[in-house]
């Protein structure tokens, strides 16, 4: 499938040529650059943000990757971030829409990027969801991860405070936490380093919700205990 | 001359070395005031020539001294240190946008001969960001990034493809080679 694809985007390739990003000159061979091109150009149209594109070509230009292997990869990338605009909308800010693109590879579901907005109104979400896919490359399972920024956000929690978050929970790890209880203790102010058990389990503890709450749920007042 | 001269002459300075000194009422007022009036600055610079002098309290000295300590070893380090490289053009043009912040990346090397740094922030452009050893095998360069997450690797001697050891990989590995990811925050609440 994925060679069909290719020879598609390779076949209209020539129109594509013109007006290409000119750091892909020298990097690819004419035929991807072309190919680039033509994604590019698809992403443009669809209102999705091209410099992530762009940037994964390059990565596998850097990387020596075949121009399949090149374009399969943005193919992917694509359709993450066309998920990701359909969840957050045509007015959402281009780095929301990666950091999107980025926590749906990682499993965050398309409801979450809704709540999460409704939580944070104008301040963004790059860094929450940038968070919450770091938390799942740390191990920490997803719905976990997802409880726990979203509890963040719910509480008016600024970026700083997500990527404390973070640090909080790579260094409870570092010591030796399983990464879902890391997770799950730190979103609500305590270090999970101290008196935890081996083999644990990473699921959301008591009180953590592992789904997010349903639209127009009332949000919890004050800060959460030991919020930074 | 005959002897009879000669006593004579003999008696007449005799009697003038024996003769005592008389001095006017102002002579020692003369001289003391001589002594005490204060040399001309060039007479002052030609005297500190021919006998130089230098008064310095044991505070003073002691304080000399420790700058004299500071300025050696700032330049013992300066020389262990190479000069900053003008080739991060991307990190300067970063520098001067608001809203980044400067991050510090380190790898442990100690066998390496060139250390990379290449991710979304640089092209992925293993010439942009090289990292420089600052102490035996501890490579690092600071880079401004801007807010959300950032993927990254170490490139080891132009060939070897290194994730960052203190940092998660990102989930996805499109290429065979796994990046490292790292999240920049913004404001606090």
């Amino acid at each position: 499938m994925r060679r069909v694809i290719l020879a598609l985007v390779l076949a209209a390739a020539p129109g594509a040529l013109q007006g290409q990003d000119p750091r892909l000159e020298g990097r690819l061979d004419p035929a991807t650059r072309a190919a680039v091109a033509a994604l590019v150009d698809s992403a443009r149209a669809a209102d999705l943000p091209t410099e992530p594109i762009i940037d994964k070509a390059l990565e596998g230009a850097t990387k020596h990757a075949s121009a399949e292997r090149i374009v399969a990869a943005l193919h992917n990338l694509a359709a993450d971030l066309r998920a990701a605009r359909g969840a957050l909308g045509p007015k959402a800010p281009d780095a929301d829409i990666v950091a999107g693109a980025t926590a749906i590879r990682a499993g965050a579901q398309a409801d979450l990027l809704d709540h999460l907005e409704q939580a944070r109104g104008k301040d963004g979400l790059a860094v929450p969801l940038s968070v919450l896919s770091d938390l799942v490359a740390r191990g920490v399972p997803v719905d976990t991860a997802a409880a726990a920024v979203l509890n963040l956000a719910q509480h008016g929690a600024g970026d700083a405070d997500f990527t404390g978050l973070e640090r909080g929970v790579a260094q409870d790890i570092g010591a030796g936490a399983p990464p879902g209880v890391a997770a799950a203790v730190r979103a609500h102010g305590g270090g999970a380093a101290d008196g935890l058990s081996q083999g644990q389990s990473g699921g959301p503890p008591a009180g953590v919700p592992a789904n997010p709450p349903k639209k127009g749920q009332n949000k919890p007042k004050g800060p959460p205990a030991g919020h930074p | 001359m005959s002897n009879d001269e000669r006593d004579e002459l003999i008696d007449r300075v005799a009697d003038e070395l024996r003769a005592p000194v008389t001095l006017d009422a102002g002579f020692h007022a003369r001289v003391m005031a001589e002594v005490r009036r204060p040399a001309g600055r060039w007479q002052a610079a030609a005297q500190w020539w021919t006998e130089p002098r230098l008064r310095v309290s044991p505070l003073v000295g002691l304080a000399c001294a420790a700058g004299l300590a500071a300025l050696a070893l700032l330049g013992a380090r300066a020389l262990e240190r190479p000069l900053p490289r003008i080739e991060a053009a991307g990190e300067s043009a970063l520098a001067t946008e608001p809203g980044t912040q400067v991050v510090q990346f380190v790898l442990v090397a100690p066998s390496a001969a060139s250390v990379s740094l290449v991710g979304d922030f640089n092209d992925w452009d293993p010439s942009r960001t090289p990292l420089r050893s600052a102490a035996t095998g501890v490579w690092s360069v600071n880079v401004p990034l801007h807010p959300g997450q950032h993927q990254y690797a170490f490139v080891v001697d132009g060939k070897d493809w290194r994730p960052d050891p203190a940092a998660p990989n990102a989930i996805t590995d499109d290429f065979g080679s796994p990046n490292s990811v790292i999240t920049v925050g913004g404001k606090s609440s």
